[in-house]
């Protein structure tokens, strides 16, 4: 019998994360620089306070973007998502509250200390059944005349 | 002066046709690191799209069986290359999704140009 998928086995271990200071100009430029969709802000407890998406960068298209803090752009994330949790059950939030992304908290820790996240293309690696680190030997496969 | 969807979007786009299953969908958008895959007909017009949020709901179903227009989002929103980028993020923050479709403006053409990615905003939001 197949092994229940749990959060823990698709999330994407550790967070990129912001202050609620920090200025969008700087938080555009790292999700750009690393090819993010997503950074989670974290109040300097170190608790999760919100997640700031493409979603939420936008509607600042054309504006001074130095002048905007995070705190006024993020969207304000206050579910606590354990990483035992079957992924079903983290799916079934993505639906139903509309999330590209899920926030992973340390279950131990008394506050949410954020330990990984979950992103709807965590989904489609899945469905796609490609190990990281494979395309290059696919690509080869494809361009190697040898091998059709 | 204003600046047109055309300056940042991107030229063609990666399509799947009705008939493709979940898996080679997931991997066309795995294997090209996208987002996205638009549904086309034979006849090439879009019949919608694709996206990663489309997974969660074909999450439960064979991923071999199922094909692309079991899931696919009937596209109704797209927008041409002299759209103002203004335009474009106003209908993308509304309807809150991450890239229009870029169809020609000439009448009676439903050809796919390209695609505006909310991606490729926010590089020229970081160059400003």
């Amino acid at each position: 019998m197949e092994e229940p998928v749990r959060i823990c086995d698709l999330m994407h271990k550790g967070v990129i994360f912001c202050y609620p200071d920090d200025n969008l100009k700087e938080i555009a430029k790292m999700m750009h620089l690393n090819h993010l969709r997503a950074v989670v802000v974290l109040h300097e407890s170190g608790e999760v306070w919100g997640l700031i998406s493409y979603m939420e960068l936008i509607p600042y298209y054309g504006e001074n973007l130095e002048r905007f803090r995070a705190e006024e752009a993020m969207r304000v994330y206050q579910i606590k998502i354990d990483p035992q949790w079957p992924i079903e059950k983290a799916i079934d939030l993505m639906i139903k509250g509309k999330f590209e992304h899920l926030i992973i908290v340390d279950p131990h820790a008394g506050m949410k200390t954020p330990i990984g996240i979950l992103s709807s293309y965590d989904i489609v690696r899945y469905v796609s059944k490609i190990k990281i680190g494979h395309f290059d030997y696919m690509l080869k496969l494809a361009s190697d005349p040898e091998s059709s | 002066m204003e600046e047109k969807v055309m300056q940042l979007m991107r030229r063609g786009v990666i399509t799947c046709s009705e008939e493709t299953n979940l898996q080679e969908v997931a991997q066309i958008m795995v294997a090209n690191s996208i987002s996205y895959c638009v549904v086309t007909n034979p006849d090439n017009e879009v019949k919608g799209t694709i996206s990663t949020r489309s997974f969660l709901k074909g999450f439960m179903m064979d991923p071999e069986k199922t094909k692309a227009r079991d899931i696919l989002l009937p596209y109704t929103f797209t927008i041409t290359p002299g759209s103002s980028l203004k335009e474009a993020v106003g209908l993308m923050s509304k309807k809150k999704i991450e890239h229009l479709i870029v169809v020609s403006d000439r009448p009676g053409s439903k050809a796919i140009l390209g695609l505006l990615h909310a991606e490729d905003l926010i590089a020229k939001m970081v160059k400003d």
